[in-house]
C-alpha cells in the first residue's frame, strides 16, 4: 500500500519535538473546549486561528486538527457528569451517559467513551491513509457538475436528518443559502445585498457567524439556566468489565463504520452520525426499552461515531477541497492562509505536510487516550468552576477572536448580531446546523452550478447526463423521500389511528 | 550647479507640507490588497525586507484582502498623502474594479500615483498535455469551425485573462469561445487537468511548474518578448497577433497628493531594493517575472492600460454569454 509507505515518513515528521508539542497543545485545548459547555470546536478553532499566523503551517494544522477531534473526547465528560453536552456532537451521550453516572458508573461511561473514541479515531485515520491517495486521483473526474451534485446531496442529508421537522430543517437551509448570497456575485462580479458596505463585499465571514450562532448564543442560553452542579460522584472503575466489553464491542464497530461513511459526505456535521449510531444500536438491541436508562452501548456507539466522523471528514477536504463541517471550514481557512489549497493536488505537491498531519491523528488519539483515562478527574474538577466566570471568559475570547480575524470591528458586530439570532432560533427550536452548513457550502455550490451551466451553455441536462453526478442526485432524492416518509410516520403515530 | 538647483527646488517643494524633507520619520505601511501568502504578498515581503535599509525605516506589510482588491484600495484611497501609507496596485485588476459600474468603486484612476512597478507576469494560452490542440492556430481554426463551442477558462470575471480572450476573439474574427469563469488559478487548473474545459488563459507564473512536469502545454505567451521561463513558447506578436498583449502587473503606488520629493525618495529606495541580486534571485525562485518601471514610463503604462481595459471591460459587459 503506497499510503502506508507515505504514512511512515509522515510519522517521522509528526514525531519531531516541535510537532509533538503542537499535537499535545491541540489535544489539551480541544479537550478543554469540549469540556466547557458553550464553546464548541468550531468557535474554539476560529478563536485560535489568528494565533497560528506566525507558526509553521504543518504545526499549525496539526494543532487545529487536534483541537477538533480533541473536543469530541472532551464533550463526553460534560455530558456524563452534568447532563449538558460539552459540544453538540455529545448530545446523545447525555441520554445514557448521565443515567450511568447517577447509578455511580460514571467511570465506566467515561472509560468506554474514551476507548470507543480511540478505536473510532484510529480506524478512521487508518482508512483515510489508505483511501485518500487513490481518491485524490479519482477526484480529477469530479468536474463542476459532480461537485454541485455532491454538495446538493450533503445539504439534503442535513436538511432531512437535522430535526424533528422537515420544514424547520428546510427553512434553516434556505436561511443559510440566503445569507451566503451576500457579497460579490462570483460569476458576474456584481455586489449583492451589500447595501454599499464594502465590508460585506466578501460576504458574511462564516467564522464570526459560527462564533455567534454557536458560541455567543450558547452563552446566552447558559446564563438563563440555573447553575448545574456536577454530580459529586467518584470516578472509578474506568476499565469496563467483561460483560460490558461484550456489549460495547459491536457498538464500537458499528459506530466506527457509520461515522466513517457519513464523514465522506460534505455537509453532514458531527451530530448526525451520533444520532444514527444511537438509533442503530437501539434497533439492534434485544431490549430497546432499556435505552435511556444507562446502557453502555448508548454511550459507546455515538462516542465512537463522532470520532470516526471527525477524522473521516478530513477526506472531502483533502481530496476535493470541500469543507464538510464548520470546524473543517475553519481548518480549510488555515490551509489557505498558509498558501496551501486543499484539493486533489495537495497530496502530490505537499506530501510532507499532508502525511505529517495524517500521522499526527494517530499520535493525537494516543495522547487523548491518556488525557481522558488517567487524567479524567482533572477535567471533571474544571466543571466545578461556576458558570458566570466561564461565560465571561468565553465571551471575552469570542470578541478577541472575532476581532483578530481581520482586525475589523465589523466582524465583532456580525458575531454579536448572530449571537442574538442564534439564541432566538434555539428558543424557537430551529436546528442551527443546516443554516451553518448551507452558509459554508453555498459559495462552492453556486460557483459549481454556474460554472457547469457555462460549460453546458445553459443546459441543466449536464447534471443528469454525467453518470457520477446523476447517481449523486438520485441518492439525494432518495434521502428526501426517506426523510419525508419517516416524519410522516412520526406524525401519524402522534395523531393516533 | 545643476544638482544644487534641483536640490534647492526640491527642498522648497518639500518644505511646503510639513515634515516631507525628513521623510521617512516613522515606519512606512505597505498595503497588499490580497491575503497573506498569495503571490502579491510574497513579492511584497521580499522587496519590503530589502527596501528597509535604503529607506532607513521599517516597512510594515498590511494585508487588506477582499472583493478582488477593492477593500484594500478603498482604504488606501482614504489615507493621508504623506507617503507613510503605500499600497500595491495590481493591474488590470485595479482598472476593472474602477471601470465596472456595478462595483461602485469609491475611487478613480487618479486616486493613486504609481511609484514603481515590480512584476509583469505575461498572459499565456494553454491546454492539457494530451489535448488535440498543438498550437494557437489549431485552437483558432477549431473556434472558427464551431463558434461558441470550445470552452475557454478564465481565472475570474473581468480578470486580465477574461480581457485576453476578448483580444483573441477581436484579432481573429469569427473565432468565438464559450467563456467559463473560475475563481482563481487552482480551480481552473483542476478543471483543465480533469478534462472538463478545453483551454485556459492564465499567467506564465501560475503554470510554469506544470509545463515543466509535462502536465500542460503552453501554446502562446501574450507579450512582445518571449518569457525566460518558457523560452520555447512563441509569443502572440510572433504568431501574427500584435494586438493580443496581456499581462498582470504589480507595483507600488502612493496616495494622490503625496509630495514629489517623497515619491522620489520612495522610488529610489525601492529601485535599489529591486535591483539587489537577492531580490532578483528570490523573485526568480518564486517564478515571478520582474519588470522595473518608474517615473514617466510607469505613469504612461498605468494610463494606457486603463484606456485599453476600459474598451474591453465595456465589451465584456455587453457581450452575450454563449
Amino acid at each position: 500500500m503506497e499510503g502506508l509507505q507515505f504514512l511512515a515518513s509522515g510519522f517521522a515528521a509528526a514525531l519531531s519535538i516541535q510537532n509533538l508539542l503542537f499535537a499535545l497543545a491541540g489535544c489539551v485545548l480541544g479537550t478543554l473546549i469540549g469540556v466547557l459547555p458553550g464553546l464548541g470546536p468550531a468557535a474554539g478553532t476560529a478563536i485560535l486561528i489568528p494565533l497560528t499566523f506566525k507558526l509553521d503551517p504543518t504545526g499549525a494544522i496539526i494543532m487545529l486538527a487536534a483541537i477538533y477531534y480533541g473536543a469530541m473526547y472532551g464533550g463526553t465528560i460534560t455530558s456524563v457528569l452534568i447532563n449538558v453536552p460539552g459540544e453538540a456532537a455529545s448530545v446523545v451521550t447525555c441520554l445514557d451517559g448521565y443515567q450511568m453516572a447517577r447509578q455511580g458508573r460514571a467511570g465506566t461511561a467515561l472509560g468506554i467513551a474514551a476507548i470507543g473514541s480511540f478505536v473510532g479515531g484510529v480506524v478512521a485515520a487508518l482508512a483515510l491513509a489508505m483511501v485518500a491517495p487513490p481518491l485524490a486521483r479519482f477526484a480529477l473526474s469530479f468536474g463542476p457538475p459532480e461537485f454541485f451534485s455532491l454538495m446538493f446531496l450533503g445539504l439534503c442529508l442535513v436538511t432531512g436528518l437535522a430535526g424533528a421537522s422537515l420544514v424547520a430543517g428546510l427553512l434553516m437551509t434556505l436561511f443559510g443559502l440566503l445569507l451566503a448570497l451576500i457579497g460579490i456575485d462570483p460569476v458576474r462580479g456584481a455586489p449583492r445585498f451589500t447595501f454599499g458596505i464594502v465590508e460585506l463585499y466578501d460576504g458574511l465571514g462564516f467564522v464570526p457567524v459560527v462564533m455567534g450562532l454557536f458560541g455567543v448564543a450558547e452563552i446566552l442560553l447558559t446564563i438563563e439556566k440555573p447553575f448545574r452542579q456536577a454530580l459529586a460522584t467518584r470516578i472509578e472503575g474506568l476499565w469496563p468489565n467483561r460483560e460490558e466489553w461484550k456489549r460495547s464491542g459491536g457498538a464500537i464497530g458499528r459506530g466506527t463504520v457509520i461515522g466513517f461513511l457519513l464523514g465522506l459526505i460534505p455537509g453532514v456535521g458531527a451530530v448526525i452520525p451520533t444520532f444514527m449510531a444511537y438509533i442503530v444500536e437501539k434497533r439492534l438491541s434485544r431490549n430497546p426499552e432499556k435505552f435511556g436508562t444507562g446502557v453502555i452501548e448508548g454511550v459507546a456507539a455515538p462516542e465512537t461515531a463522532n470520532n470516526a466522523y471527525a477524522n473521516a471528514s478530513m477526506i472531502p477536504l483533502l481530496v476535493l477541497g470541500v469543507p464538510s463541517s464548520p470546524t473543517i471550514a475553519v481548518l480549510m481557512g488555515a490551509f489557505i492562509i498558509n498558501g496551501l489549497t486543499p484539493g486533489p493536488f495537495l497530496f502530490k505537491e505537499r506530501p510532507d505536510l499532508v502525511w505529517a498531519v495524517i500521522a499526527s491523528f494517530f499520535i493525537g488519539n494516543v495522547i487523548l487516550l491518556f488525557l481522558n483515562l488517567p487524567l479524567v478527574g482533572l477535567w471533571a474538577r474544571l466543571l466545578r468552576v461556576p458558570y458566570q466566570y466561564l461565560c465571561a471568559g468565553t465571551l471575552l475570547f469570542c470578541v478577541v477572536g472575532a476581532y483578530s480575524l481581520k482586525g475589523a470591528l465589523f466582524d465583532v458586530g456580525v458575531m454579536l448580531v448572530f449571537g442574538v439570532v442564534g439564541y432566538l432560533l434555539r428558543k424557537l427550536d430551529f436546528p442551527l446546523a443546516p443554516a451553518v452548513l448551507a452558509l459554508i457550502l453555498a459559495p462552492f455550490m453556486e460557483k459549481s452550478l454556474r460554472t457547469s451551466l457555462e460549460i453546458s451553455g445553459g443546459d441543466f441536462g449536464i447534471f443528469l447526463e454525467r453518470p457520477i453526478s446523476a447517481t449523486l442526485l438520485v441518492l439525494a432524492a432518495l434521502i428526501v423521500a426517506v426523510a419525508t416518509s419517516r416524519l410522516a410516520a412520526l406524525k401519524s403515530i402522534r395523531r393516533g389511528p | 550647479m545643476k544638482i544644487a538647483r534641483v536640490l534647492a527646488v526640491s527642498l522648497l517643494l518639500a518644505a511646503a507640507p510639513s515634515g516631507a524633507q525628513d521623510f521617512p520619520a516613522k515606519p512606512v505601511q505597505l498595503m497588499v490588497a490580497y491575503p497573506a501568502g498569495g503571490s502579491t504578498d510574497v513579492a511584497a515581503r521580499i522587496v519590503a525586507a530589502l527596501a528597509e535599509k535604503h529607506l532607513g525605516q521599517s516597512i510594515v506589510i498590511l494585508n487588506k484582502g477582499g472583493a478582488g482588491g477593492q477593500v484594500g484600495w478603498t482604504e488606501m484611497s482614504r489615507q493621508k498623502p504623506d507617503g507613510y501609507y503605500l499600497g500595491f496596485i495590481n493591474l488590470p485588476a485595479l482598472n476593472t474594479v474602477i471601470l465596472d459600474p456595478e462595483r461602485k468603486a469609491a475611487f478613480g484612476i487618479d486616486a493613486f500615483v504609481p511609484v514603481i512597478n515590480q512584476v509583469l507576469d505575461p498572459g499565456v494560452i494553454w491546454v492539457k498535455a494530451d489535448s488535440p490542440f498543438k498550437s494557437l492556430k489549431d485552437v483558432l481554426e477549431a473556434a472558427k469551425r464551431t463558434p461558441s463551442k470550445l470552452s475557454a477558462a478564465t481565472t475570474g470575471i473581468l480578470s486580465d485573462d477574461h480581457l485576453a480572450i476578448l483580444m483573441v476573439e477581436e484579432a481573429s474574427p469569427g473565432a468565438t469561445f464559450r467563456l467559463v469563469h473560475f475563481e482563481g488559478g487552482a480551480p481552473q487548473m483542476t478543471a483543465i487537468l480533469g478534462g472538463h474545459v478545453d483551454l485556459a488563459f492564465d499567467n506564465v507564473g501560475s503554470i510554469v511548474r506544470r509545463v515543466r512536469s509535462g502536465e500542460v502545454r503552453a501554446l502562446a505567451v501574450m507579450d512582445p518578448r518571449r518569457s525566460p521561463f518558457l523560452p520555447d513558447v512563441p509569443t502572440t506578436p510572433e504568431l501574427g497577433y500584435p494586438s493580443v498583449v496581456s499581462s498582470s502587473t504589480r507595483g507600488i503606488a502612493a496616495v494622490k497628493g503625496t509630495p514629489a520629493s517623497v515619491i522620489k525618495k520612495l522610488e529610489a529606495s525601492f529601485r535599489k531594493a529591486m535591483e539587489d541580486p537577492e531580490h532578483v534571485k528570490k523573485m526568480e525562485d518564486a517564478g515571478l517575472a520582474m519588470r522595473i518601471m518608474v517615473g514617466e514610463e510607469y505613469a504612461n503604462y498605468y494610463r494606457e492600460l486603463h484606456a485599453k481595459a476600459a474598451k474591453y471591460t465595456e465589451w465584456a459587459r455587453s457581450r452575450a454569454q454563449k
